[in-house]
C-alpha cells in the first residue's frame, strides 16, 4: 500500500515514516504542501493520504478539498497540532476521515490508519 | 546556532543576533514599535525585499531558530537512525552466535537472551526517542503563532502612525489558537476522537 505523507516538517515526515515502517508501512512517498502533494498524487499508485493542515503555500484544508474534487473515496487522515473543536469539524466537513492532533503517540497512528483501511 | 548564522543574521538585520530573543516575551508593542516607524539601521534590502523594517528582523530570527532546530533535530534522527540499524545488526549476530555450537550450553543461552533483550529495550528507547522529536515541529509551529501575533502589532502600529511599511506577503497558515497544542503525546486524543464520533453521529442522523 503505498501511503502519500504531506507535512512541511522535514523532522515531522521522518517521524510518521518511521512509524508507518513498524507497522509495516513501508512504501511512502512525501509531499512538503499542498501543491506538491497534488503532484504526487497526480503520479498515481496513491491508496492513502497523511496531511498536516498548517503548511505554506497550499495548506492542509485547501489540499483536502482539492483531493476531494477528484477523488471521493482516498482515505485521508489529517494529522496536526490544531486542536480545537472547530478545526477538527472544519477539517471533517472539508473531507477528511479521521484526525490525529500532534503530538501522537504510535499506537494512536497505528489505531487510526488501521480504523481507515478496515 | 553556528557562525555562518550568525553572519547571516548580522548582514540581513543589521543588529546583533543575541539582543532580541522575542519568544518567551510577551508581545511587548515596544519590542515591535521601537524599531518600526524608523528604517532599520542597516537594512541592504535583502534579494526578495521580503523583510526590511524592524518586525522583519524579528520574524527572520524566528524563522532562522526554526530552521536551524529542524536541521538539528534530523540530526539527532540521524543519529536515533544509526543506533537503531546497529542494534538490528547485533540482534543479528547474537542470533547467529547463538546457532554455535559452543553457545549450547544453558547458562549460554540464558546469557545471550538477555543480551538480546536488553537490545530490544534499547531499540524501543530508539524509537520512543524518535517520537518525542515531534517536539521541534510543535514549537516550530507556537513560534509561528507569536510572529503572526508580531505582524499584527506590526501592521496596527504602522497603521497608527501612518508610516513605516506593513508586514511582507502569506507564510505557513497557522492554528487559530496555540493554547490547546499540547506537548504530552495524545493528551488531545480524547477530545478529537469525541469530536470526531460527535460529527459522525450527527451526519447519520
Amino acid at each position: 500500500m503505498k501511503i502519500l505523507i504531506v507535512d512541511d516538517s522535514s523532522t515531522m515526515r521522518r517521524i510518521i515514516i518511521n512509524t508507518l515502517s513498524r507497522i509495516g508501512y513501508t512504501d511512502v512517498v512525501e509531499g512538503e504542501n499542498g501543491k506538491s502533494g497534488l503532484e504526487k498524487l497526480g503520479q498515481g499508485g496513491v491508496e492513502m493520504i497523511i496531511t498536516d493542515w498548517n503548511m505554506p503555500e497550499m495548506d492542509g484544508l485547501e489540499f483536502v478539498k482539492a483531493v476531494r474534487g477528484q477523488n471521493p473515496a482516498i482515505p485521508i487522515l489529517m494529522v496536526t497540532t490544531n486542536a480545537a473543536k472547530e478545526d477538527i469539524v472544519e477539517a471533517l466537513q472539508a473531507g477528511v476521515n479521521n484526525y490525529v492532533v500532534k503530538p501522537f503517540t504510535p499506537e494512536t497512528l497505528k489505531e487510526k490508519i488501521e480504523s481507515l483501511l478496515g | 546556532m553556528d557562525q555562518s548564522e550568525i553572519d547571516a543574521l548580522l548582514a540581513g538585520g543589521g543588529k546583533a543576533p543575541k539582543k532580541p530573543k522575542v519568544a518567551k516575551a510577551a508581545p511587548a508593542p515596544e519590542a515591535v514599535a521601537a524599531p518600526a516607524p524608523v528604517p532599520a539601521p542597516v537594512a541592504p534590502a535583502p534579494q526578495a525585499a521580503p523583510h526590511t523594517d524592524g518586525s522583519g528582523h524579528v520574524i527572520a530570527e524566528l524563522d532562522t531558530v526554526t530552521a536551524v532546530t529542524e536541521r538539528e533535530s534530523n540530526k539527532v534522527m540521524d543519529q536515533l537512525d544509526m543506533i537503531s540499524q546497529l542494534v538490528s545488526r547485533q540482534q543479528k549476530l547474537i542470533t547467529d552466535m547463538m546457532r554455535h555450537e559452543g553457545a549450547q550450553s544453558p547458562g549460554v543461552q540464558q546469557a545471550i537472551h538477555e543480551v538480546m533483550s536488553a537490545g530490544k529495550e534499547i531499540q524501543d528507547k530508539v524509537f520512543e526517542a524518535m517520537d518525542l522529536m515531534q517536539f521541534q515541529d510543535i514549537t516550530r509551529q507556537k513560534l509561528e503563532r507569536i510572529v503572526h501575533h508580531l505582524r499584527q502589532i506590526h501592521d496596527y502600529i504602522v497603521d497608527l502612525l501612518g508610516t513605516g511599511l506593513k508586514s511582507d506577503a502569506e507564510r505557513a497558515s497557522i492554528s487559530h489558537t496555540i493554547a490547546q497544542t499540547g506537548t504530552t503525546p495524545d493528551e488531545n486524543k480524547a477530545h478529537a476522537d469525541s469530536v470526531i464520533e460527535a460529527f459522525k453521529s450527527q451526519k447519520k442522523g
